[in-house]
Order: C-alpha cells, then structure tokens, then sequence
C-alpha cells in the first residue's frame, strides 16, 4: 500500500515582503538624493522585481512531501512558491530504513527525518544519507508521527504481498 | 610529574618574574624617553617607536581574529546532515559481536540507529 505525508511551510508574510521592498526602496532614493542619478530609482525598481522571482522561484519552498509506496518506492517532491515541483525517487531495493537522526547544525542539535540508503557491498552498512524536510524542518512531535507512518508501509515490504 | 612547588620552580619563576619586569621596564622606555636623549647615551641602534604602538595592536587584532577563525574552523568541521559521519564511524562500523551468555551482564556495543529509533518512538503495548 502506499502513503503521503506533507508538511507545509510558512506562506510568504506581506509584512516581511514590504519591510523588504521598502528597505531595497529607501536605500535607493538615499543614493539617488546622493548622486542625483535618475537611474538608481529605476534599477532599484528593476532588482526587487528580478529579486522577488528569483526568490519565489528558487529558494521559497512551501510543501515538502514524502510518497511511500512499500512495493516501489520512496518519492520526495518539494514544491516551491513559483509552482515549481522538484521530485526525487528513491526504488525500494536501495532504502534500508527511513529514521529520526540528532545531528549538530548551526549551533543547534536538530532533529531531522533521514532516508538509509543500503550498501551493495555491506548489508549492516549505510552507503548514504538524505535527510528530508529541510527547508520546514518539522519538530519532533511532527517527525514521531511521520515516522511511525513510514514504518507501518515498510514493514509491508518484508512479508511477501497476499493474492486476493 | 606532580604539580607540587619545587626549588627549582621556585628559581625558574623568579627569574621569569624579574626578566619579565625588566623587559616591561624596557619597552617603556623605549616608546616613552624622546630619541635625542637616548641618542645622547650612545643607545643609537634602536626599532622605529612606530612599532611600540603596531605591535600591541596587531596583537589585539590577532586575538580577535583567533576568536572568530575558532568559531569558523568548529563549524567547518562539524559533519553535514547529509554524512554517514552522524549516524557511524570507523570504530563502529568495525566492532565484533560477543555472544550472548546467559544471565550475564550484555557486552558494549554500538547500537545501529534503527534499532534505536524502534525503541524510542514506536513503544510496543
């Protein structure tokens, strides 16, 4: 059987959107009324609109999600601001567990839901690690449930399907 | 090599103290007392007193920057979450089991995460 989980992020605040362009403004009409430029205003103009996509684009993600499909495969898709969906697979054959890991990050111990990937020469072993959620990072109260979720579909995998 | 007081130690840092003294009252000297009247006492062959106040403020500077090279080499080396480094190591990856004796005390070991994770957040009723 299969299963998705979603953790959303925060949508993009208005608040920090016009503190943002109001700052990228200010600062411009500060040089303008230092160097009398017209240009600067127009520039000024030209950046947060470029700045504003590219941002929405490519670094705003506001779904990640996690399809568990104990036949398949693992996929992780994160769709960002812009509507732009970047999805990964990973086949079953190479996913050895998918865990909760504590690991030190910016000065901060973090709690973060791992994909183990198998080693095809050691079965103990962990050939890699993909940590998921990483732009919501989602507590551990959050990552507990997406976990015991995850291992319900994994435990299907082992015990070959019934024939109905 | 106990960290009790010995006559040596006690000569070592008595010269230590006096030597550092009469370096202070040396450096003083030469940053304060004006060229001409060293000049005067034949003492001609001295550094320029522009480094009497370079080399306390490099100095500083280092120190400073010690701090924040510090910070930065301690983040650098900190392993990524994407590493097996957080979960494994050489040590870890290496270890025999023992076998399991009865009622005995279970050998140290190195417990894999997932077992580690079954027992934290999927409590068994």
């Amino acid at each position: 059987s299969c299963r998705e989980l979603a953790v959303r992020g925060p949508r993009l605040q208005l608040r920090s959107l016009s503190a943002a362009t109001s700052a990228v403004w200010l600062a411009a009409y500060g040089l303008f009324a230092i160097s009398e430029n017209s240009m600067v205003l127009s520039a000024a103009i030209f950046i947060t609109l470029i700045g504003l996509i590219i941002y929405l684009h490519f670094v705003k993600i506001d779904q990640e999600s996690l399809l568990v499909i104990s036949s398949l495969g693992i996929q992780v898709t994160s769709s960002y601001a812009s509507g732009k969906e970047s999805t990964t697979f990973i086949e079953m054959g190479q996913v050895k567990d998918v865990v909760i890991n504590e690991a030190i990050h910016m000065q901060k111990v973090i709690y973060y839901l791992c994909i183990l990937l198998q080693d095809p020469e050691d079965p103990q072993g962990v050939s890699e690690v993909v940590p998921l959620f990483q732009s919501s990072k989602p507590r551990l109260d959050c990552l507990i449930e997406v976990y015991k979720s995850c291992q319900e579909i994994l435990e299907q995998r082992k015990t070959p399907p019934q024939s109905s | 090599n106990s960290p009790a007081p010995l006559p040596e130690r006690a000569i070592y840092g008595f010269a230590l103290f006096l030597g550092s003294w009469f370096g202070f009252i040396l450096y003083l000297i030469w940053a304060y007392v004006p060229e001409t009247w060293l000049f005067s006492l034949g003492l001609t062959y001295w550094p320029q007193k522009y480094w009497a106040v370079a080399v306390p403020v490099y100095l500083l500077v280092a120190v400073a920057i010690g701090y924040i090279l510090l910070f930065g080499m301690n983040m650098m080396s900190t392993a990524p979450l994407n590493s097996t480094h957080t979960i494994t190591d050489n040590f870890a990856k290496k270890q025999q089991q023992k076998k399991f004796q009865e009622e005995a005390i279970p050998a140290l070991r190195d417990i894999p995460i997932s077992e580690v994770n079954r027992m934290f957040f999927l409590p068994e009723k």
